[in-house]
């Protein structure tokens, strides 16, 4: 609802603005650690994670979208509204992927190498990888939002609607109900690598 | 679809929405009044407009204030479904995202119990009853639902209501991204979704004139939390 918004700044402002709510979330966390004196908790262990590794985790959902994309409409002759979806959105998963990684800074993970066999040579595939990594990231970002402090949260949500809509117009395009369900479900980071991991798409640190 | 979306202009898209109706901002003043989201003597005695600077204090009123929101979207849907005026993959649209939207105010009363507000009543001024009217405000009314539970997502305290809030969320920017494309614009328009406050996103609804009065019969009275 841009239009009619109290703010008509532009996007790259609200970019902005957005970035420095981040980054003082994360001087926060920063803070907190020094003070207290504790650890981030491991991934995977189970327990809460912190906002740093909780940006790493949606920087690297972003990286994986990314490449698709980049790599899809390089290789998979995408046609009509699809090469459109293709393109737009994929330019805003490398504005959400710039974000994340200015956000973390020296703190950011180094993108992985991925391998996307014929979801990046074969439209039709493409499109359905699509639709399964946009209804995965919305679920990983919902799954992770409560835990983050509120100056982060209030940033990653910009992310997470537009990763909605970008499921649900994949999921359109395929004939595919947009909203399959009054809520959406959220997953735990744990659910979210296991779906990565099955994809074979992740082929280590680059 | 072709290759065609365009951004779309949404200035004004949900005025130019509706036909013109009377002024009801009193009425409106004490919806949001029962709704406990501006003191009540705002709306007995200011004619202007509601506390700008008010947004909803406490996980209860941020509660309310959705649930208002959501009243709104499931009267809306319910009547075009009443109506049958609308055809096509709208009204696919509108059935399914009625069935949504009723299941938010549900879910909302459920977790707000005696403490919810009552429905407010609603006139959409033929935004039902015509196909282009009724995907303008459909795109308004999704996107404006959007940036307002992103607004408030921050300021939820408890991390119970903030799941469930983050929940629709999701599923109101997946309908905003579906009739967006019905109505043949970009469904995603920019990499970041911007949040609203609650001052503005009641402005955009002040503006609209959809709600005439404060309750229904049975309603129960508003509270701030």
């Amino acid at each position: 609802m841009r239009g009619i918004q109290l703010s008509q700044e532009p996007e790259a402002t609200s970019h902005t603005a957005s970035r420095r709510a981040v980054l003082s979330g994360a001087s926060l966390l920063a803070g907190g650690i020094l003070v207290g004196g504790i650890g981030a908790p491991a991934l995977g262990s189970g327990s809460r994670l912190g906002d740093a590794e909780i940006l790493n985790f949606a920087l690297e959902m972003e990286e994986l979208q990314s490449a698709l994309y980049a790599q899809a409409l390089q290789h998979a002759n995408l046609t009509g509204e699809l090469a459109q979806y293709a393109r737009v959105v994929g330019g805003h998963e490398r504005a959400h992927a710039a974000f994340l990684r200015e956000t973390l800074g020296s703190r950011a993970k180094p993108a992985p190498a991925f391998d996307f066999g014929n979801a990046v040579t074969n439209s039709d595939r493409f499109a359905v990888t699509a639709r399964a990594l946009e209804d995965l990231g919305v679920a990983a970002l919902d799954g992770q939002a409560p835990s983050l402090t509120k100056l982060s949260l209030a940033s990653v949500a910009t992310i997470v609607s537009v990763e909605a809509r970008h499921a649900a117009w994949i999921r359109d395009l395929l004939g595919e109900l947009p909203a399959p369900s009054a809520s959406n479900p959220a997953q735990t980071a744990a659910q979210v690598r296991a779906a990565i991991r099955r994809t074979g798409f992740v082929k280590g640190t680059a | 679809m072709s290759d065609d979306l365009s951004p779309l202009d949404r200035d004004g898209a949900l005025t130019e929405a509706v036909a013109m109706a009377p002024t009801t901002r009193r009425a409106l003043l004490r919806a949001l009044a029962a709704a406990g989201l501006i003191a009540p003597a705002a709306a007995l005695a200011t004619p202007g407009v509601a506390d700008a600077a008010g947004e909803p204090q406490g996980d209860i009123a941020i509660l309310n204030y959705a649930l208002t929101l959501e009243y709104l979207q499931a009267s809306f849907y319910t009547e075009v479904e009443r109506i049958k005026a609308i055809t096509g993959e709208a009204a696919k649209l509108a059935r399914i995202v009625g069935v949504h939207e009723r299941a938010h105010v549900r879910a909302l009363r459920k977790v707000l119990g005696a403490r919810a507000v009552a429905r407010p009543q609603f006139d959409f001024h033929g935004a039902t009853e015509s196909q282009d009217a009724f995907v303008r405000t459909a795109v308004a009314f999704e996107d404006l639902g959007v940036s307002a539970y992103k607004g408030q997502a921050p300021r939820i305290t408890s991390p119970t209501y903030l799941g469930f809030a983050l929940s629709i969320h999701a599923v109101e920017a997946r309908h905003a991204a579906w009739i967006r494309r019905i109505a043949g614009v970009v469904p995603a328009q920019s990499a970041f979704d911007q949040p609203a406050t609650a001052a503005h996103v009641l402005a955009v609804v002040d503006s609209t004139h959809f709600i005439v009065g404060p309750t229904q019969a049975d309603g129960m009275p508003g509270f701030t939390g």
